[in-house]
């Protein structure tokens, strides 16, 4: 059983295939692992992909970028009234809908958005086709955190269109979670993790609550100024004014000469991620003058430092709106291309310094594989999701005990943490000193911080009569099951003896 | 390192309160094996750390059901195990008193117990005989573990259980105690379901909900009885592959037969419980009682719609009529009121006009001249008939209240007013008459080389339009023109109004003209004014109607300028007719005055007819 997930971002799109129990990135016809999201439109034919991204020079107005920003909207919406202005190919209103108007020389045609992103999805059909087999339609494709239901149905619909069976849509921090498998292998625990994705043209950050291993996003903050094209664009500018240092013309105003200055900068960006300098050689740029151009990553960094303060600023600002220190962070998830930069990942650990951050996966091919593995997961299930599944009961308030440490002084451990969806069952084994004769389990619920008063004590079970042996621990197995409606059930056992005591615990009306 | 403390107060297990806050509802990332595995749980309704619970329950259950007492075989030791089929393996185990219900654990312990008590090493040390080989009872001990282990024979054993009392009660049987004939027989059978949680038979008082669920249930029985234990021939035993499948084959027929029996059996049962049911009976009458009782109420429903929708019917035809009369007599009252003012109107003008006569008179009509004075009266006869009330009055109390010159002079300048206005009007009819003739001639040349070019072939077909629909067909015109298009071979469309001013185009074209043309048209050579030879009296128009056709018949411009003359020379005008018949020129009296009383019949004749509709739909009413 083999299952596709793809990834269609602002600028690039890439597809994953889940085969064999592995998930991988698989290269398209030109070698590449991402494919350019553009679509240029000629007088006989569409082209996909890099070279409808190299041709934008000659073909400007034909040539459709983007495009995942006004799949799905409205004229009135100011996302898509952004874009139209920022646009170079004609976006007009036609009955209510946005069409691109391409102008291929013979007539004038009018393209939806969906059709569009229908082309591109074709092209990462026959990609994953070229290792699969025409047969294996099923895919699972990711889709932005503050995507709407309209934008959700445009792309589903696109993708139905290309020829894909959408097995479902997933959210792109939660499949980027799914890529390292985080909470995948036991369900238990609670951990928070940061998906970090900066894409191409902009940055998004969450903070996911992993318990049980079901995902929760707790906060979510996207800035669409900073992404992968303004780094692009800070170095273009750069290099334009060296050209201008040293040629005495001012290409600014030319847009030809400014796009080839753009390509060649994101080539030089690409190798500055790995090497310590690029170089940019163009070609009679501007009246036939040669540029050439040594950048080197201390340059770039520099130049772009401004935008990297930015990005570590959004960081700090959603912690704080969600309330989070540094420290609450267990993991860090680094995804998009733009991620790659090492001067960023560096600023990353900086500010969470005993956080691991995951980088082992290429940022721009984490989230396709996570769709992949998505996608395996539900290959072959009758999918029966239906949106009200989506909501599920979690426990309110974390379960503390109360116990003391070697010091002697009391100490609270969570047993039963909030947030976990219910039913849920928790075991614990925990000690006691084998000198008392009876246990005392104190049990307090809390929202948060590990500590407890002394009021929010609801219940205690106590072990009595037990065996006493000097020196030495005994084991107290405690099992804690909540029902869906909150009431706990608490049953502890000695285990030595045998001995065992359970309460049930309601819920106040 | 976390030490849990001993109880600080000596309370034993305890809850202070209550948990504060319930669960909440949280949004989750649809993403992941532990969704998809909690999404599945909760579908089925089942989660996994309460089905754990469940389990050890049962196994805490199961342990005591270990320390269960065997109920030993009396005659187990005179068993021959070459007879193991008939024998009941349950009482063998010593299980006899939990049969079917027995746990495998169960069978297990009590296989252990049943052979550490029978096995022969173990009587042979006690000293008791045993028999050589398999012909030991022990070997229907372990036979029957053999059969009892293994589920498949197991469920083979079980469904010929030979305590299982396969009786199925008679309706006879039934009639006063149904529940308690009905109710352990279904008990007893819905062992053999491959569901579970077999609904009951509940009681009298059952909803009629449940009383379907049962029975429809007990129809679509899916029970795993099968009959292979009572295979005839053993299938272990044939010797090689073909007398296999023929043992096969027959098995399976048997199987199948007894399967099917089984099934007649149970349908029977249900068949036999379902009309003696008092329940179905219960619900059977309620239906009826409800059915009925709704027709009932839609038949009243029904009723009452007609009777208020008769009742008002009647009010507003009453209410129609009563508007009706008031309407008729307050016309009538008006027509009276009418009528009498005209009357009294009549009367002052006559009187009025009496005094002005006979103030002229008195004044000798201002002259002493004989000529004169008739003039004079003819001129006073000629102001009585034209002038208002009014305006006679006026003119009469000038009369009477001065002299004799200022009254003639009034009297003069009345005459001349009325004449001038008399002329006047003759000069304005006049020019209308001239107008008139003027527009005919022009839309008779017009209609000859108008807009549409009328071809020969087109004319010829006018013409025979015009004679196949003869005046007084419905929208003759259009219809002609419609005909017109369709045999036409050129093409014009032509519209109503232009067949029309062909027509009359023809027909005012002058007879030498017509000759002329008629003889051309016959040689077939002539391009512009056509004409075909019958034209003369068969193109008509609508104002020849009548029987006078023969003579020439009425143009619009003559019948106009008739009217207008009818109107300008009232009935007691002298000589009316010979002064209407001047003012339509090329008419004479004779010709006027025929015209006139065609077109009064007419008249007539169009208003009887129109009361007779008038009528007919008021009847109709």
């Amino acid at each position: 059983m083999a299952a596709i997930g793809v990834h269609l971002g602002c600028t690039s799109a890439c597809v994953a295939v889940y085969k064999d129990g592995r998930a991988g990135v698989v290269a398209n016809d030109a070698g590449d692992r991402v494919t350019p999201a553009v679509v240029a439109y000629s007088e006989n034919e569409e082209i996909v992909g890099l070279a409808a991204k190299q041709s934008r020079i000659r073909n400007i107005s034909n040539t459709v970028m983007k495009v995942k920003q006004i799949l799905g909207r409205s004229s009135n919406d100011p996302q898509a009234q952004k874009y139209i202005t920022e646009s170079k190919c004609l976006v007009i209103e036609k009955n209510g809908k946005l069409r691109y108007e391409i102008d291929t020389g013979e007539e004038t045609r009018f393209v939806n958005p969906e059709d569009v992103v229908r082309l591109i999805f074709s092209k990462m059909k026959e990609t994953a086709h070229s290792v699969l087999g025409s047969d294996a339609n099923d895919v699972v494709i990711t889709v932005p955190f503050d995507f709407g239901e309209k934008q959700k149905n445009a792309l589903g619909e696109a993708a139905r269109a290309a020829g894909f069976n959408v097995l479902r849509l997933i959210h792109e921090p939660s499949a980027a979670l799914l890529a390292y498998g985080i909470g995948q292998d036991s369900p238990n625990g609670k951990s928070n993790i940061l998906v970090f994705k900066l894409g191409g043209t902009s940055l998004s950050l969450s903070v996911m609550e992993v318990n049980s291993g079901i995902y929760r996003v707790l906060s979510t903050n996207t800035d669409d100024n900073i992404g992968g094209a303004h780094f692009t664009e800070t170095l273009a500018q750069y290099l334009a004014s060296e050209f201008q240092r040293s040629f005495k013309h001012d290409v600014k105003g030319n847009a030809r000469a400014m796009m080839k200055l753009m390509n060649s900068a994101e080539v030089a960006k690409h190798s500055l991620s790995t090497l310590g300098s690029a170089n940019c050689f163009l070609d009679s740029l501007y009246e036939g003058q040669d540029f050439d151009c040594n950048v080197s990553r201390a340059r770039f960094e520099l130049l772009c430092s401004p935008l990297f303060n930015k990005c570590i600023e959004a960081i700090r600002g959603l912690l704080d709106q969600s309330g989070f220190t540094a420290d609450d962070i267990n993991k860090v998830v680094l995804c998009g291309g733009s991620s790659r930069i090492p001067k960023l990942q560096q600023l990353i650990k900086d500010l969470f310094p005993a956080v691991e951050l995951l980088n082992s996966i290429p940022p721009d091919e984490v989230i396709p594989i996570g769709a992949a593995i998505e996608a395996g997961i539900l290959i072959g299930k009758e999918n029966l999701l239906v949106e009200d599944s989506l909501m599920i009961e979690c426990s309110a308030r974390d379960i503390l005990v109360k116990g003391v440490d070697e010091s002697g002084a009391s100490r609270f451990t969570v047993l039963f943490p909030s947030g976990t969806p219910l039913p849920a069952r928790r075991q614990h084994t925990l000690q006691a000193p084998g000198s008392i004769s009876s246990v005392c389990l104190e049990l307090y619920e809390s929202d948060g911080k590990n500590s407890a008063k002394e009021e929010t004590k609801f219940a205690q079970v106590v072990l009595q009569d037990l065996d006493k042996k000097e020196n030495g621990l005994r084991d107290i197995l405690a099992v804690l099951t909540m029902k869906r409606d909150g009431s706990l059930h608490v049953t502890c056992t000695d285990q030595e003896t045998g001995k065992c005591e359970a309460i049930s615990i309601e819920v106040a009306s | 390192m976390l030490l849990l403390p001993s109880p600080a107060d000596g309370r034993g297990t305890a809850i202070t309160h209550a948990l504060t806050s319930a669960s909440t509802l949280c949004r989750v990332e649809p993403v992941g094996r532990w969704f998809e595995a909690f999404v599945k749980r909760r579908n089925r309704n089942a989660s996994a750390s309460f089905q754990e619970l469940e389990d050890k329950k049962e196994l805490s259950e199961e342990s005591e059901d270990e320390e269960l007492q065997l109920e030993e075989f009396a005659m187990l030791k005179t068993l021959d195990p070459k007879d193991w089929k008939n024998q009941d393996h349950y009482a063998v185990l010593g299980l006899g008193h939990v049969r079917y219900k027995a746990t495998q654990r169960q069978i297990k312990a009590a296989h252990k117990a049943m052979v550490l008590k029978h096995h022969p090493d173990k009587r042979k040390a006690a000293g008791e005989p045993i028999k050589e080989g398999d012909n030991d009872y022990f070997t229907c001990i372990t036979k029957a573990y053999e059969m009892l282990s293994d589920p498949v024979k197991r469920r083979a054993f079980n469904s010929v259980d030979p305590t299982f009392d396969n009786s199925v009660p008679s309706k006879s049987e039934a009639k006063d105690n149904f529940f308690e004939v009905f109710s352990p027989v279904f008990e007893r059978n819905s062992r053999w379901s491959n569901k579970k949680n077999v609904p009951k038979l509940g009681d009298m008082n059952s909803s009629f909900e449940d009383v379907d669920i049962f029975y429809s249930f007990w129809y679509n029985f899916d029970s795993w009885r099968e009959f292979s234990y009572l295979d005839e021939e053993e299938k272990e035993k044939a010797e090689c592959r073909d007398e296999r499948r023929w043992i096969e084959k027959q098995n399976r027929a048997t199987r199948a037969q007894r399967k099917k029996e089984e099934m007649n059996r149970i349908r029977t049962l249900v068949d036999n419980a379902y009309s003696c049911d008092p329940r179905i009976k219960k619900f059977k009458e309620e239906e009826k009682a409800k059915k009925e009782a709704e027709k009932k109420a839609k038949a009243e429903a029904k009723r009452k719609e007609q009777e208020a929708k008769e009742k008002q019917r009647q009010a507003e035809l009453e209410a129609a009529r009563l508007a009706k009369e008031k309407e008729e007599e307050e016309v009538r009252q008006q027509a009276l009121l009418a009528k009498k003012e005209k009357d009294l109107q009549k009367k002052a003008i006559k009187k009025e006009r009496q005094k002005l006569r006979n103030s002229c008179k008195t004044w000798n009509h201002f002259s002493d001249n004989e000529a004169e004075r008739v003039k004079m009266m003819e001129e006073v006869e000629k102001l009585c008939d034209r002038l208002e009330l009014a305006s006679l009055q006026c003119l009469n109390e000038t009369l009477t209240s001065c002299t004799k010159e200022v009254g003639k002079a009034a009297l003069e300048k009345q005459i001349e007013e009325i004449n001038e206005q008399i002329r006047k009007e003759k000069e304005e009819a006049e020019a209308h008459m001239r107008q008139a003739s003027k527009n005919t001639e022009k839309s008779a040349g017009g209609g000859g080389n108008g807009s549409k070019n009328w071809s020969e072939d087109d004319l010829q077909l006018l013409i025979k339009a015009v004679n196949l629909f003869p005046a007084g067909t419905n929208s003759r015109w259009e219809v002609i023109a419609n005909y017109m298009n369709i045999h036409s071979s050129s093409g014009v469309k032509r519209t109503a109004k232009d067949v029309i001013g062909k027509a009359k185009s023809l027909q005012k074209l002058d007879p030498h003209q017509k000759d002329d043309i008629n003889k051309k048209a016959f040689d077939k050579f002539k391009k512009e004014h056509g004409v075909v030879p019958q034209a003369d009296n068969a193109a008509p128009s609508e104002r020849f109607e009548g029987p006078y056709t023969d003579f020439t018949p009425w143009t619009t411009e003559e019948q106009k300028l008739l009217e207008q003359a009818l109107k300008t020379y009232p009935v007691n005008t002298p000589e009316r007719w010979e002064k209407i018949a001047e003012a339509v020129p090329g008419r004479t009296k004779k010709d006027c005055m025929k015209r006139y009383k065609e077109l009064v019949e007419m008249v007539k004749a169009k208003k009887a007819a129109q009361e007779q509709v008038l009528n007919a739909s008021r009847a109709k009413k």
